[in-house]
C-alpha cells in the first residue's frame, strides 16, 4: 500500500437523456461514471464531478411517506406539476418516476401509464428514471409502454432483477434505454446479473448496478460496504462490475426514527435520516442517488460540492 | 516497514533466557511482530535495534484515550482501509463545542446535556462522548472558569481549544488530571504546548494543513516525549479532509510514516454542512471530531450512522436467545419465533409495539444471521426450533402448541411441525405485514 494506490480498470461510462441533437427533447445529457480512482480522490476524474441526485416522485401517492406528501401537498395528485416543480423548484438533476399506480391490486392501465410517462416528459426537460411494476405479470406491457413513450430520450429503465429482467431489456433495447440492475446487498450477485443481462444483449453501457440500499439503522452498512466493495473490484479490473452505480435508500422516510418523532421535529428528523443514507451512498461511489423528500435535494447537493471541492471556492458541476 | 516474526527472531539474541517472560526467543519475536510485546523486555539488545524494533512492531495506528473513569473513550488502533477488510474498531468520539464567551448558564445547560441525553437503539445507548471548550474570549481567566463550569457539572471527558499556552494552562489547572485532549500544537505553539501535555500527561493535538506539514511537527512533537498525539489535517473543504485522512490511514497502515500514526480529528462545525462533515468523518477515519450542541432530531442519525459504520461486518448485533413478551401477553396469546439477529428483532418489535399487540417472541440462536441467511445456510432448522421449543420452556408460557414462523422461513413448515408436533403458520416475509397478519390469522387458528 502506498500514497496512491495501483488501480487498472475504470468504471463504465454511461449516457442519459438524449438532448435534440441526439433525437430526444432533453436539455441536457449526462454521462455518468468514467472514475478512476475511490470516489473523490484526486485520480478519479475530471475535477468536481459530483453524484447526480434525482427526485423520486410517483403517479399514484397512497403507499408514498406522509412527510412527502405533506410537504407537496396537492402537486402529489399531478404527476406532471410534481415532476416540473422538482426540476424548477426543487433543482434536481434527474427526475424519477416511480409508477406506483401497478403496485396496487386493480386492474392496470397501459394507456394511462404511457400517458403519465407522455405528460412527465413534457412538464421537465430534465433526463428521467422511469420505474416500472413490481409484479412480474405485468411488467411485459408495462416496460413496453413506457419505453414506446420515451422512445429515443434515453431514459433509465428500472428495475431488472435476477429472476425477472427479459421484458426490461427487450424496452431498453428496443427504444434506446438503459436499465437499472438490481441486486440483494451482495457483490456476487451484482456481477451475476450483468453478466445475465450482456448475455442477451444489453451493451455495458446501458447498464447501472442498484446494489440496494436498505435504510440508516436498518442495514444500510451493508449497502454502504457492497457500493465500496463494487467500486474497488471495478477499479481492480473487474469489468463485469465497472459500471456507474445508483442508490436509493426508500424506507428512509417511514422509519421508526421518523414516525414516532414529535410532529415539530417529524421534519427534520425525516430530512436527516435520508440524508444521513443519501450522503454515505456519495462517499462510497454512487453516481446517482435518490431521494423523496423534495427538501433533501438542496442539502445533498450542497454536501456533496463541498467533497467535491479540494478547495474553497473552486464550484461542484453535476455529472457531465 | 512492518517485520515478520522471523525477521525480528534474527534480530534477537536466541539465548531462550526467559527474561522477558516468554519461554523463548521465538515466542517473543511472534509477540513483537503482533504487536503484544515490548522491545524494551529484553535486556540483551542494544539501543539502535531496541528503536528499530519499536518502530516496526508498534501498532499502526497508535492508541490514544480521552478522559478519565466510565465516560472516557479510546480511539485509534485502526487496521484496515475499509471496513468489509475486516472491521472499523474505535467508534470516533463525538463532542459538542462550548465558548468561553457564552454565559454560565450556557455551558451549564450544554453539559448537561452531555451528561444526560441517552439514544436507545438496538440494544445500545448511543450518546455523545463529551465537550470541547473553546478559548474564544483570548482570556486565560475566561477560559479556566468556562472549564470549572463544565467540571462542576459531570465527569465526562473534555477538549480544550485554544491557540494561547497561557489559556491552555489556565483550563490545565483545572482538569489538566483528567486526560483532556489539548488543542493544538501549532508551528508556532509547539514548545509550550508539548511542556503542558507532558506535564499533565495529557493527549495533544496536532494542527497542520496536509499531510506533509502534520507528519513534520507530529514528528517534532513526539521527538520532544509527547506520546499521545492526535491529529488535525486543518482541511478547507469537505473534500479536502477525504483526501488528507485517506492518505494518512494509508500512509500510518503501510508504516512507511510512522509520525502519522495516529487518531484523526475532525472540527465538524462548518456552517451549513455539519451533518455532512460528521458523516464523512463517521466514515472516513476520524476519530475526534468537535459539533456544534445539535438538535436531537438530526444528532440521532449521526450517532445511529457511526452505530451501523463500527459494527463489526462479520459479527452482527446479537441478541440473547430465549422467550421476549411484547406488550402485557397472557396464555393463548400468538407465538413468532424470529432469529437472535438483533436488527429483525427491533424492526419486528417496532412494528407488533406500534400496532399495540401482546405476543410472545422465540428468538432462536443463528448466531445472528437474518432469516433469509440463516435457513439459506441450515443455521435455522427443524431440529434446533425443536430444541429451543424444550430449553426455554416455551409452552408452560404459551399455553398452547401453534407456532408462527416467519415468511422466509417457509420451506421449513412441513420439517418443523413433524419434528416438534407443533402447530405451524407461516408468516409474512416483511416485518411490516405481520401484525395485519395476526390480526387475520390468529384468532382463526386452532390453539390460538
Amino acid at each position: 500500500m502506498a500514497e496512491q494506490e495501483e488501480w487498472t480498470g475504470t468504471i463504465g461510462r454511461v449516457l442519459l437523456g438524449a438532448t435534440r441533437g441526439d433525437g430526444g427533447t432533453r436539455s441536457v445529457q449526462y454521462c455518468i461514471g468514467g472514475s478512476r480512482d475511490l470516489p473523490f480522490l484526486p485520480g478519479e476524474a475530471p475535477c468536481g464531478k459530483r453524484p447526480l441526485i434525482a427526485l423520486e416522485i410517483c403517479d399514484d401517492p397512497v403507499l408514498w411517506p406522509p412527510v412527502v406528501r405533506e410537504q407537496v401537498g396537492d402537486l402529489a395528485g399531478d404527476t406532471a406539476a410534481w415532476a416540473r416543480e422538482a426540476e424548477k423548484t426543487y433543482g434536481a438533476d434527474l427526475v424519477r418516476l416511480h409508477l406506483t399506480s401497478t403496485h396496487r391490486r386493480q386492474t392496470p392501465d397501459p394507456d394511462g401509464m404511457k400517458k403519465t410517462v407522455e405528460s412527465v416528459l413534457a412538464a421537465t426537460t430534465l433526463p428521467l428514471i422511469i420505474e416500472g411494476s413490481s409484479d412480474p405479470a405485468l411488467d411485459s406491457e408495462v416496460f413496453q409502454r413506457c419505453g414506446e413513450a420515451g422512445a429515443g430520450e434515453r431514459l433509465l429503465l428500472g428495475t431488472a432483477e435476477a429472476d425477472r429482467y427479459r421484458s426490461i431489456a427487450a424496452a431498453a433495447l428496443a427504444y434506446g434505454h438503459a436499465v437499472i440492475a438490481q441486486s440483494p446487498i451482495d457483490i456476487n450477485l451484482a456481477k451475476q446479473l450483468n453478466i445475465l443481462l450482456r448475455e442477451i444483449g444489453v451493451p455495458v453501457d446501458r447498464i447501472v448496478i442498484d446494489p440496494y440500499t436498505g435504510a440508516l439503522g436498518y442495514g444500510f452498512e451493508y449497502s454502504y460496504s457492497v457500493m465500496e466493495r463494487i467500486r474497488y473490484a471495478a477499479l481492480k479490473g473487474d469489468t463485469d462490475l465497472a459500471m456507474p452505480v445508483i442508490s436509493a435508500a426508500p424506507d428512509s422516510l417511514t422509519v421508526r426514527e421518523v414516525r414516532d418523532a414529535a410532529p415539530a421535529d417529524r421534519q427534520e428528523r425525516a430530512l436527516s435520516w435520508e440524508f444521513h443514507a443519501a450522503f454515505p451512498a456519495a462517499v462510497a461511489g454512487a453516481d446517482i442517488v435518490c431521494v423523496r423528500h423534495p427538501l433533501s435535494v438542496k442539502r445533498l447537493r450542497d454536501a456533496c460540492s463541498a467533497l467535491a471541492a479540494r478547495q474553497k471556492g473552486t464550484p461542484a458541476q453535476g455529472g457531465g | 516497514m512492518a517485520l515478520k516474526a522471523l525477521d525480528i527472531y534474527k534480530l534477537l539474541p536466541k539465548k531462550n533466557c526467559k527474561e522477558c517472560g516468554f519461554p523463548t526467543c521465538l515466542t517473543f519475536a511472534m509477540k513483537l511482530a503482533s504487536g503484544k510485546a515490548d522491545a524494551e523486555t529484553c535486556p540483551y539488545l542494544d539501543e539502535a535495534t531496541k528503536q528499530l524494533l519499536k518502530g516496526a512492531t508498534r501498532p499502526p495506528i497508535l492508541r490514544v484515550k480521552i478522559g478519565v473513569g466510565e465516560r472516557s473513550f479510546a480511539v485509534g488502533e485502526e487496521i484496515v482501509l475499509f471496513r468489509h477488510d475486516k472491521s472499523f474498531v474505535h467508534p470516533p468520539g463525538i463532542l459538542f463545542l462550548v465558548s468561553d464567551r457564552q454565559t454560565t448558564d450556557e455551558i451549564r445547560r450544554v453539559a448537561t446535556r452531555v451528561k444526560d441525553e441517552v439514544f436507545p437503539r438496538v440494544g445500545e445507548l448511543l450518546r455523545v462522548n463529551g465537550i470541547a471548550i473553546r478559548n474564544d474570549s483570548g482570556s486565560p481567566e475566561a477560559f479556566g472558569k468556562a472549564v470549572r463550569v463544565v467540571e462542576e457539572t459531570a465527569e465526562f471527558p473534555e477538549m480544550l481549544i485554544a491557540g494561547s499556552p497561557a489559556s491552555m494552562e489556565a483550563a490545565l489547572a483545572e482538569c489538566g488530571n483528567y486526560r483532556p485532549l489539548i488543542h493544538a500544537a501549532t508551528a508556532e505553539n509547539h514548545g509550550a504546548m508539548c511542556s503542558l501535555a507532558k506535564r499533565y500527561g495529557a493527549p495533544l493535538a496536532v494542527r497542520a494543513r496536509g499531510a506533509d506539514a502534520l507528519r513534520n511537527l507530529a514528528g517534532t512533537c513526539a521527538a520532544a516525549g509527547v506520546q499521545d498525539l492526535v491529529l488535525d489535517p486543518f482541511p478547507e473543504t469537505l473534500g479536502e479532509f477525504l483526501i488528507t485522512s485517506t492518505l494518512i490511514r494509508r500512509l500510518a497502515l503501510a508504516r512507511s510514516a510512522p509520525e502519522l500514526g495516529y487518531p484523526v480529528y475532525l472540527d465538524a462545525t462548518a456552517p451549513g454542512l455539519e451533518e455532512a462533515a460528521l458523516s464523512l468523518g463517521i466514515l472516513k477515519y476520524a476519530a475526534v471530531m468537535v459539533t456544534t450542541p445539535r438538535n436531537p432530531a438530526s444528532l440521532l442519525p449521526s450517532l445511529t450512522l457511526r452505530q451501523n459504520i463500527y459494527t463489526d461486518p462479520q459479527k452482527p448485533i446479537q441478541m440473547t436467545p430465549g422467550i421476549y413478551r411484547v406488550g402485557n401477553p397472557t396464555r393463548g396469546d400468538p407465538l413468532l419465533l424470529t432469529v437472535n439477529f438483533s436488527l429483525t428483532y427491533f424492526t419486528l418489535l417496532g412494528y407488533l409495539e406500534s400496532s399495540r399487540i401482546s405476543c410472545f417472541l422465540l428468538l432462536v440462536d443463528t448466531e445472528g444471521f437474518s432469516v433469509l441467511t440463516a435457513v439459506a445456510s441450515g443455521k435455522l432448522n427443524e431440529n434446533m426450533i425443536r430444541d429451543s421449543l424444550q430449553r426455554f420452556g416455551v409452552e408452560a408460557e404459551t399455553g398452547h402448541r401453534t407456532l408462527v414462523l416467519p415468511g422466509y422461513a417457509a420451506p421449513l413448515s412441513g420439517r418443523v411441525e413433524e419434528a416438534t408436533g407443533w402447530k405451524v403458520l407461516v408468516g409474512p416475509r416483511d416485518a411490516a405485514e405481520v401484525p395485519e397478519f395476526l390480526e387475520q390469522s390468529w384468532k382463526k387458528a386452532p390453539g390460538g
